[in-house]
Formats: structure tokens, sequence, C-alpha cells
């Protein structure tokens, strides 16, 4: 058996928000296990003043002395885990500022997370098996070609997708709305193996990743059933061709956007989350739905409005959705109500996540909502860069299981 | 005997001389052992489990943190089952139960909002403050109902 | 969700903290196993953990106390003792509250010393107003004077 990962936990509130066991639970899930890096007053009183931040509550005090000791050695962990309380601005500055701290001044993988009571170990799984990846696993993620014949599935909240790959190159693709997890993603695999000519039979290795990923791995027996952030980390460099240096990976998906900083085709801290729908790839497939227009219309059609015209908020999917209808209402044209929807969920992307990851470039934006032409350049002027879109970006998951399932043909021989 | 809640909550100190002069002192071991005391859900490592921040929701609004709410779901009740309170202003160091210093900031306003009789005091950083921090506890402590004399 | 059971119900668990020039944590371990054999004693770095039956914990710290009133102090636990949900052992590092008695231990001298003095005070000076007056009074600017010199290194 090996060893667990052991991850440090920094925290202010878990143990009384009811949600400690699920970072527990969620930890062990993964082959991980939590713990508190063990320091002394002495410690606490004389980190506090080197790292300078005075901040008042004293469990944060306690979080920001044990990061010190983690950063300058004196404790060794495998990883770190950043945890406090959804609402709380202290928290939330030395949450920010320990995870800046910590990817600076050492090679410590770190994720932050805000709780609130509902909190589960599922939201947090991801999470930590990203972390004890990106831990333990570099041989896994430092593949750059893929090899035989494999087999990638990504099965997302919105989509499922499937690629066939031989020899470094996609043979064969297939994409789905999600209805029945286990039923699209057959459906995904039969229309994949269709355009690639290949038999199931033929195929050396299967990766699975996305929400479905436990539940199809069993059923079509993956070689590897792996998280997304570091399965899109790897797509992504791969496809854009960037497999070196740093990059910043962009995910809006249906149901969670993803931040990824990469270096190497590793991923270094991420983010990961939505609050609501209004800042996803939802809203967009509503508004498209609103105007009367296919989805791949919609960025097209963006690009020829002005986003400005149009007062927007969707940080709330019913809200957001209110403000189209009122715009419309008001004589808007389509063109600028489209601008506008692209515009606000890469501006609530922009501020609720892109603020936690430092945006090295170049920016790669990946998965279906990467084909919107509108978002993209919403998201590019407002980072103030032109974005990255690799080819075959929204099956970018599919193509990351199978580039990274094909380390595991050699071990079956 | 009268029921003092002391502040910092988790005060070896306070609850100490509270009892030893003869009254009981209210902190947070109490609230935490009747959790680990009381079958229910599994919620190591403190049996609280999250139903407790809703039960806060009586002290702190949805707004606020569930850890502020959490820890108000027991230090709540007690604040409002204190017939005194000794305070300790400069407890910036206690931990856990006492961590948050928002919760502390509502726990110092709920105290002082009761019109309870709360002694106000500083840590003894001598042997002289030392000796007038513990004589003025007793002192306050013989005021109140049924006070009991000093061992 | 997994249920949950609890065990030793109904009990108290206390801290027995002392700092004592005269009584080591080993005298008192053995006066609390001779004075109590009923109940469960964990010895610790600091003094020990006494969990039992409510009124035989307060009738057994009461003896305890009485070996060095002013250098034992006694504090109430929610957990029984070796938890392991407390446990540093498990949790590889202290778990919060040790830090908060760290700090109290580390003054716990001047309480000590203010035990000691009180028979002394007993006909003197309120302690509650002088510890208004102190609140109020600012520090005379010739004693302040007087303590700077006093810090002073001496020349020669």
């Amino acid at each position: 058996m090996t060893e667990k990962v052991r991850i440090a936990e920094l925290a202010c509130g878990p143990e009384y928000s009811g949600v400690q066991k699920e970072i527990n639970d969620a930890a062990a899930a993964v082959g991980a296990e939590i713990f508190f890096p063990d320091i002394s007053l002495k410690d606490v009183k004389r980190d506090l003043t080197l790292f300078g931040l005075d901040v008042r509550s004293p469990d944060l005090k306690l979080a920001i002395a044990r990061a010190k000791e983690l950063v300058e050695g004196r404790i060794e962990a495998d990883a770190v885990f950043i945890a406090t309380c959804f609402r709380c601005a202290e928290a939330a500055i030395v949450r920010n500022e320990l995870r800046r701290y910590i990817v600076e001044n050492s090679p410590l993988p770190v994720v932050s997370y805000s709780f609130t009571e509902r909190t589960t170990s599922g939201t947090l799984l991801t999470r930590m098996e990203a972390l004890t990846t990106i831990a333990r696993r570099r041989a896994l993620l430092a593949r750059e070609v893929q090899e035989g014949t494999t087999l990638g599935l990504d099965s997302g909240s919105a989509t499922t997708k499937a690629i066939v790959m031989r020899d470094n190159r996609i043979i064969g693709k297939g994409w789905l709305p999600t209805t029945e997890v286990l039923k699209s993603a057959d459906e995904a695999i039969a229309l994949a193996l269709a355009e690639a000519g290949v038999k199931r039979e033929e195929i050396q290795a299967v990766g699975t990743t996305g929400y479905g990923r436990y539940l199809v791995g069993e059923h079509i027996h993956a070689d590897l059933i792996q998280e997304e952030l570091t399965v899109n980390s790897k797509g992504a460099v791969y496809l854009a061709d960037h497999q070196h240096g740093p990059c910043t990976v962009i995910d809006i998906g249906g149901m969670d956007n993803k931040a990824i900083t990469v270096h190497d085709g590793i991923p270094g801290t991420f983010t990961m989350g939505g609050i609501c729908a209004g800042a996803s790839g939802r809203f967009l497939e509503m508004t498209a739905k609103r105007l009367g227009v296919e989805i791949t219309e919609l960025g097209p059609l963006a690009m020829k409005g002005l986003a400005t015209r149009v007062p927007m908020n969707s940080y709330c999917i019913v809200f957001g959705t209110q403000s189209l209808v009122n715009a419309l209402a008001a004589g808007s044209s389509r063109e600028d109500v489209a601008a506008a929807a692209c515009h606000s969920v890469a501006e609530q992307v922009f501020e609720q996540q892109l603020q936690e990851v430092d945006i090295k470039e170049p920016v790669i934006m990946v998965g279906g909502t990467s084909l919107i032409s509108g978002l993209v350049h919403a998201m590019g002027t407002l980072l103030k860069t032109e974005i990255l879109v690799p080819p075959h970006s929204q099956h970018i998951g599919a193509v990351g299981s199978a580039l990274l399932a094909s380390g595991f043909i050699r071990e079956k021989r | 005997m009268a029921k003092v809640f002391i502040y910092p909550t988790t005060s070896l100190i306070l609850s100490d001389l509270v009892s030893r002069f003869g009254h009981e002192p209210l902190g947070s071991a109490l609230g935490i052992r009747e959790r680990i005391q009381t079958a229910g859900f599994d919620s190591p490592p403190l049996q609280v489990t999250p139903e407790e921040p809703k039960k806060g929701l009586r002290w702190a609004a949805v707004e606020v943190p569930s850890g502020v709410r959490g820890r108000m779901a027991f230090i709540g009740p007690q604040i409002e089952e204190a017939e005194a309170a000794i305070i300790i202003n400069d407890a910036d160091l206690a931990f856990g139960c006492m961590g948050c210093a928002r919760t502390n900031e509502l726990v110092m306003f709920l105290l002082r909002h009761r019109r309870i009789p709360v002694l106000d005091l500083t840590y003894p950083k001598s042997e002289e403050e030392g000796e007038i921090f513990v004589a003025a506890i007793r002192e306050f402590l013989e005021k109140l109902p049924k006070g009991g004399k000093a061992e | 969700m997994k249920e949950y059971q609890p065990r030793y119900r109904g009990t108290h668990t206390v801290y027995v903290f002392v700092e004592s020039p005269e009584v080591t944590p080993q005298d008192l371990s053995l006066r609390a196993y001779e004075a109590a054999p009923d109940l469960m004693i964990k010895e610790t770095c600091f003094g020990l953990q006494i969990t039992g039956e409510p009124a035989r914990v307060a009738a057994v710290v009461k003896t305890l106390r009485a070996l060095d009133p002013a250098h034992i102090f006694v504090k109430d636990r929610g957990f029984p003792p070796g938890d392991v949900r407390r446990c540093r052992a498990n949790l590889g590092g202290a778990r919060p509250g040790f830090f908060g008695h760290e700090f109290e231990l580390s003054l716990i001298r001047f309480i000590s010393h203010g035990l000691e003095a009180l028979p002394h005070r007993e006909g003197g000076e309120s302690a509650l107003d002088a510890l208004e007056r102190r609140k109020k009074k600012p520090l005379d600017p010739d004693r302040l004077k007087a303590l700077f010199e006093a810090e002073e290194p001496s020349h020669g």
C-alpha cells in the first residue's frame, strides 16, 4: 500500500461549521489524510510578526504561522488545503495571501476553499483529487505524447464527449448532451469509434473524467479515472502545443468554472466553482434560446454587438434572464444583448475566480464555451490579452483522458 | 452559586478562579461536553453538525459566516443563561472556540447588552497586577447572589 | 450519515494543572490514584485529566487543590482524555485550545502570587476600587521617568 498523501490544513471555522468531517472524508476518498501542522505559541507570535498581516482572529493567526512553518520547511507536507468561512472578509484576505505566499515560496500544491455549512465531501472531492494527483502523480502528468490507441471520455454536467486517439492523433470524436449518464457515455463512445473506424477491442487503454467519471469509469472499465482539473490542464497544453513554461487554463463549464495556472503541463493553483449558474455556460444557452439562435450562432452574433449598450447582471441566472428580457423589450438589438450576455459571464468569472489565481500568459480557453467567440473576446478584453483557443477545445477533457490513459498501455502488457 | 460567563470562554485562569470562589463558570468546555455526550450524527471532532450554524441564526443572520453561527450555537445559550460575566479584554491568543474575532465581538456585545454585572480585566503582567486581578475577581464574585467564600 | 454514539455519557472531565515548586505532576497523580481509584486518571505533561461521575470528580478536585492551593489550577474539559478526535497524535498538531493554555500558563505565576496574597488583603483597600483607579489614572510622568532611568544600563 502506498503511503497516504499528507495534506496540511490551514483553516478557520470548519470545526464550527460542521464541515471538518467533510474535509477529512474527501481527503480519505482520494488516499490522503488531513493534518494540522504542529507548532508552538512562540512560533505563532514570531511568524505573525514576520508575515506582517495583523489579523484579529486567533485561528487565522494560527493559519498564518502554520503556513510559514510549512514554507520554511520546518514541517513536511505533500500539499496544503486552505479553508475558511464563506463571506468572511478577514479570512478571505488571509486565504488569498497565504495561497500566494505558499505558491511563490514553496513547491507545495495548494487549494483554497471557502465553505458554508452546506459544503459536502462531494463538493471537495475533485479539488482533493487534483491536489493529491499533483502532489504524488507527477510521473503520470509528465506525459506529453499519446501512444497506441486510446479512448478518452468526459462525462460532463451538460455534455458528454468521447475521443479516440491513435499515435498522437485524434481520429474519432463523439459529442452529446448528457441525459442518462451511462447511456450518453455509451452513445458518445459509439460515435467516436465509428468516426475513427476502430472497434472497441482495439482500444488499448481508457480514461474518464468529468462529473460522471466514477460511474462511467466503472461501467467501461477505465484504466484511469481522473478529475477534470488535471486532465483539462494536460489536454489544454497538449492541444495548444504549449507543454512547457507557464500558462493559464480557463474552462467555463455548464455547471462550474475552472481557472488553473499551469507550469510545464502540471497544474499549480486552481479555483473551481461558480456561485450561481449566471456565471456559467448555462446562462449563455438560455440567452441563445431567448434570442432564437443556436448556441453556435451566439458568439458571432455577440461579436457584432456592443456590450456596454445593455445593462446586464447575470450574477443570478434568474435576474440575468430578466435583464435580457427587459433589454429586448426596451428595443436593444439582439447583437448587443448577445454581447452583453457574453461580457456578463466573462466579468463574473473574472471577478469571482480569476482573482484567486495569478494569471500567466498565454491564457488558454477550453470547453464548449470556448467556441463562443463573443465570450472569448469578452474575456480577452477583461484580461487584456489575446486568448488562445486550441483546436478541439470543446473535447478538452476527453483528449486529456485519452492522452493520459496511454500511460497505462505498457503497464497492461 | 451564580452562573458566571467567562471570556475568553476557554480560559483556564477564569474557569479555575470562578469555581474556586464557589460559582459556576460558563465556558466553551460545557458546550462541547454537551455535544460530545449527545447521540446524533457523527461530526468529528466537536460533534458540531451542519445543523448548528442553523441554530446560530438566532444570534446572527444568514449572511454571517457559518463559523460564527456555529460558535454562537453553543456560546449564545450560555450568554442568555449567565447571571454575571468576567471579561479579559486583551485575550488575543485564545484559539478554537475563541478563534474567530467576529464571533468574539458579537459575544462581547451580547454580554454587555444583557445588563448583568460584568467585571472587566486585562491579563496581569506583574505580581502586583496578579494580586489585584485575583482579589478583584473574588470581590466581584462575593457580591453575586449566594456567593461562596474563598477556599 | 453515520450515527454517533457517545462514550462516557454523564461524566465530567477536568484538567488539573500544577505549576508548583513543591508538588510535581507525579506527586499529583499519586494522590489522585489514592483518592480516586474509581475514576479515570490520565497523566499529562502539565498535570492530570480526571474523568468520572461529576460529584466524585469535584470531591477529588477539592482534595488535590488542598495539596497546594495557589499552584494547582482546574478547568472543565469537553472531551474525555485521549479522545482520538482531539488527540495530538491523530491531528498531527496540537488542538487549538492547547495554545490558549500555553499562553495562560506563561503568566500563571502572577495568579499564584495573587492567591497567596489574598489573606494579606483582608480589611485593606477594595481590589475593585484599585482596579478602577488604575483604569482611570494615567501613569504619573515622574514615575514613568523613574522607570526609564531604572532600566538604563549603568555605565562604568
